[in-house]
């Protein structure tokens, strides 16, 4: 398992997260770290920078948000599926999750994914998104196509469907990879809000 | 000198809990409409820069409402995701506080107001909720710091203080990150198998060494987050373990059917949710538990995102008073009703029962699976005037429920209880196990319905209590054979009433009838097998007893009733066989050893004969009829 690797050294980087004239986002990007704990070597990074030309997915989650932690399975194996054509980032939104506990979620859930933290809320901005979980899909030319939910497998809170019919994330991906426009409108998500956020 | 008790065993389903997701008031359809609190908040809050000035504070308004109504759930170690103690907490959360108070979905209470109050209620007014709305909208305004009520005192630990007995499950139960293979027949069979539920039992094996008299049951299902609730079962005849590949295992199953021997033990609710506040039973209803006895815990579990395991315990409280009242529970239920077209938004089925004895109504436990949209009773009174008992005017599985009435529901003999449930098997229906939809019909697996409401009551018939119980639970038989001829429970229970109540022959009747529904079923086997040797027809006895002891080989019962056919018969031979295998099945038995002994006694072998006697008299030093036999057989023995 990649994270294994996550080193402490990373603690020092992101606890300047709160610094102004920090780039967009930190990121972790667990199987790149140094193995010396030499945090020096390793970049800060704007998704679009480290994965120019590439379609870019960031979800969005929390660790104590019930509704995105049920989906941890889901978002591995669509990010998975689609790792050859799109740069998936995890992003949490929530500046008062400590580099630790992230880490320990990340370990939990099993999540392998690189790790962005968004004090500044440039993501969310940027993604236009409005609760966790939720997924914004940028095309090469880094253009917002989708914003909203990753499925309808929840329509309510608390109502979730035995399994979604429909697969709003990745019919999205597809019509970014395709170079389409995006055939969807943006479908809000159910879940915790980004508004309640200090 | 045969002892000639007959054993037959009486059915009682008790069918468990069960359920899945689903959630509030309104039912939106595919697509999602988000509450407009988000304009509203920005609205206020762009243009002058000043924030409206609410009359609404935390401290003085909302806290009082946090602390009675979410804390319990809502703190460290509890079900809820975060907590909300604190002006910060409910701050930091106050847009979903706003939207899940607006659609209903928290607190989670299903029952609408009716005639009825319910202990424990949890819900919130339309001014409680407007004023979190209010307040999120203005200036979030933490008030006067003397107007903040104390927190309230939560125990920790064991709520009812140290249990005399702490049962814990042998082992933990694993829930993977999402439910999937290891659980097809209790949960859904939907085509990718993703994400259903999971329905788990635990079984706790003959937990007390001599007859206890529990008088409160505390639950503690191990992961509160995880467990959507939980319900405890007490299985008289060890007809559960069998399901389970390995002592300790547990198995998989949304429902329970447990056999019982008697009606008396059924009579109680032992039920967990979040948020449940452990209570002790009435002090005159004690709950009986005898050496041999299982406890089962039924519970419903939702995968959390990652792997989990779950462990729960169970703390039991003995008292030495035991019962002077014994509650009854009363299942009406339209199962045989339930056919229900695919796409249907309004399917209903109907039951009335007209009670033939006077009762106090203690609790209700409305149960339908995921289907369920309306779920009404009500009591219609002699003069023709109506109570609702409970209405559940949008029903989730979810957060299905035991309501205990805050005070006993007095109702005359000739008051009919009338149920009524409605369905939605369309695809409006998001928890619609199905997609697309089919045709649905009643059944224990998750994907099929069910139409159960269960009532628990006291009869009152004075100083006929227990003839008023017995005449309760016949009418209810004979009401379930009315509305389904092929009702087999139904068919079998009324046999077993009428076989306490000494009527053997209409006992075999009734045991016969239900046999022909399931030959070959080992307790109907047994049963009609009973009935026919009391009334004295051996040799038909003898093949049920022996279709009995087929099916199940190590059925106590069963081999001990064959005993006593043979013995009739004069077969000792046979007889000693049978007593004997019924002594392997059960050691301590002072019955078949007795038996035992009479039967060799019988056949001239004094000598096994004042073996078994002695061993009877041993585990049963009063024994009549073992040292009658003895008595009598001395002088055959050699000095």
């Amino acid at each position: 398992m990649r994270l294994a690797n996550w080193t402490a050294s990373l603690l020092s980087l992101l606890s300047v997260a709160g610094m102004a004239g920090l780039p967009l986002a930190e990121v972790s990007q667990a199987g790149r770290l140094p193995q010396n704990g030499d945090a020096s070597g390793k970049e800060q990074s704007d998704p679009w920078k480290s994965s120019a030309g590439k379609v870019v997915v960031l979800i969005f989650v929390r660790t104590d948000c019930p509704v995105s932690n049920r989906y941890a399975p889901e978002i591995q194996r669509i990010s998975a599926e689609h790792a050859s054509d799109v740069a998936f980032w995890l992003v949490y939104p929530d500046k008062r999750e400590t580099f630790a506990e992230i880490q320990k979620h990340n370990l939990e859930y099993h999540y392998t994914l690189p790790v962005l933290r968004d004090p500044q809320r440039d993501l969310i901005k940027r993604g236009e998104v409005t609760v966790t979980p939720e997924a914004a899909v940028f095309d090469a030319k880094g253009r917002l196509i989708y914003h909203g939910r990753i499925d309808n497998w929840f329509e309510d809170f608390g109502r979730a469907r035995p399994a979604p019919t429909t697969h709003e994330l990745e019919v999205a991906i597809a019509a970014a990879v395709s170079g389409r426009p995006a055939t969807l409108p943006s479908v809000n998500a159910v879940g915790c809000y980004l508004s309640d956020l200090p | 000198m045969i002892v000639s008790r007959i054993r037959a065993t009486s059915v009682l389903t008790l069918l468990a809990a069960a359920l899945a997701l689903r959630g509030a008031e309104q039912r939106p359809t595919t697509e999602l409409t988000v509450a407009p609190v988000d304009r509203v908040k920005q609205s206020a809050k762009s243009g002058t820069g000043a924030e409206p000035v609410s009359r609404i504070t935390f401290n003085r308004d909302l806290a009082p409402i946090v602390f009675h109504t979410c804390a319990q759930c809502h703190r460290p170690g509890e079900a809820g995701p975060f907590s909300l103690l604190t002006y910060e907490d409910v701050k930091s959360h106050a847009r979903q506080i706003v939207s899940v108070t607006q659609r209903r979905f928290m607190p989670p209470w299903l029952p609408a107001p009716s005639d009825f109050a319910f202990t424990d209620e949890l819900r919130l007014t339309d001014q409680q909720i407007a004023a979190f709305r209010e307040w999120y909208e203005t200036d979030e305004a933490e008030g006067d710091a003397r107007d903040l009520p104390p927190l309230p005192k939560f125990t920790e630990g064991w709520q009812l203080g140290q249990p005399d007995l702490i049962l814990k499950a042998a082992k933990p139960h694993v829930l993977a990150a999402t439910a999937g293979a290891s659980m097809l027949d209790g949960g859904f069979s939907d085509s990718n198998g993703k994400r259903p539920d999971e329905y788990w039992n635990f079984v706790f094996r003959s937990p007390v060494a001599q007859t206890r008299w529990v008088k409160a049951v505390e639950i503690r299902p191990g992961n509160k987050r995880l467990v959507h609730h939980a319900n405890l079962l007490v299985d008289r005849s060890e007809s559960v373990r069998r399901q389970e590949t390995e002592p300790g295992e547990g198995f998989t199953g949304m429902e329970l059917q447990i056999e019982s021997e008697t009606f008396d033990p059924d009579g109680h609710f032992l039920f967990w949710k979040p948020g449940t506040i452990a209570k002790a039973e009435p002090r005159t209803m004690a709950l009986r538990i005898d050496p041999g006895n299982d406890l089962v815990l039924n519970t419903h579990l939702q995968p959390s995102g990652k792997l989990e395991q779950i462990q729960p315990s169970v703390g039991l409280y003995f008292t030495d008073q035991p019962p002077t009242e014994f509650p009854v529970l009363l299942q009406l239920q339209c199962d045989k009703q339930l056919d229900i077209p695919a796409s249907n938004k309004n399917f209903e089925v109907n039951d009335e029962f007209t009670l033939p004895v006077d009762v106090e109504l203690l609790a209700i436990y409305p149960h339908a699976h995921y289907l369920g949209k309306d779920l009404l009773a009500v009591a219609r009174m002699r003069n023709g005037d109506e109570k609702t008992l409970i209405h559940i005017p949008h029903w989730d599985l979810n957060w299905q429920a035991v309501y205990r009435y805050a005070s006993p529901v007095h109702l005359e003999r000739g008051t009919t209880i009338v149920m009524r449930y409605v369905y939605d098997n369309s695809s409006d229906n998001s928890a619609n196990p199905n997609d697309p939809p089919i045709r649905v019909v009643a059944g224990n697996r998750a994907s099929d319905e069910m139409a159960h409401l269960w009532l628990q009551v006291l009869a009152k018939g004075g100083l006929q209590e227990g003839d008023a119980r017995m005449q309760l639970q016949e009418a209810l038989a004979r009401h379930h054979i009315e509305n389904d001829g092929a009702d087999f429970e139904a068919h079998y229970n009324l046999g077993a009433i009428l076989q306490m109540r000494g009527k053997t022959a209409d006992a075999a009747a009734e045991y016969a009838v239900a046999q022909r529904l399931r030959p070959g079923d080992a307790t109907v086997e047994n049963a009609l097998g009973g009935a026919l040797l009391a009334e004295g027809k051996i040799p038909e006895a003898i093949q049920h007893l022996i279709s009995a002891a087929l099916a199940r080989p190590d059925y106590f019962d069963a081999r001990y009733n064959l005993g006593l056919a043979f013995a009739a018969q004069q077969d000792f031979v046979r007889a000693t066989t049978e007593f004997r295998a019924a002594v392997a099945l059960n050691p301590n038995d002072a019955n078949a050893e007795a038996n035992l002994g009479g039967a060799f006694a019988a056949s001239g072998q004094y000598a096994q004969a004042k073996l078994h006697l002695e061993r009877a008299l041993q585990i049963n030093p009063q024994h009549a009829l073992a040292r009658e036999n003895l008595q009598q057989i001395l002088p055959e023995l050699p000095h």
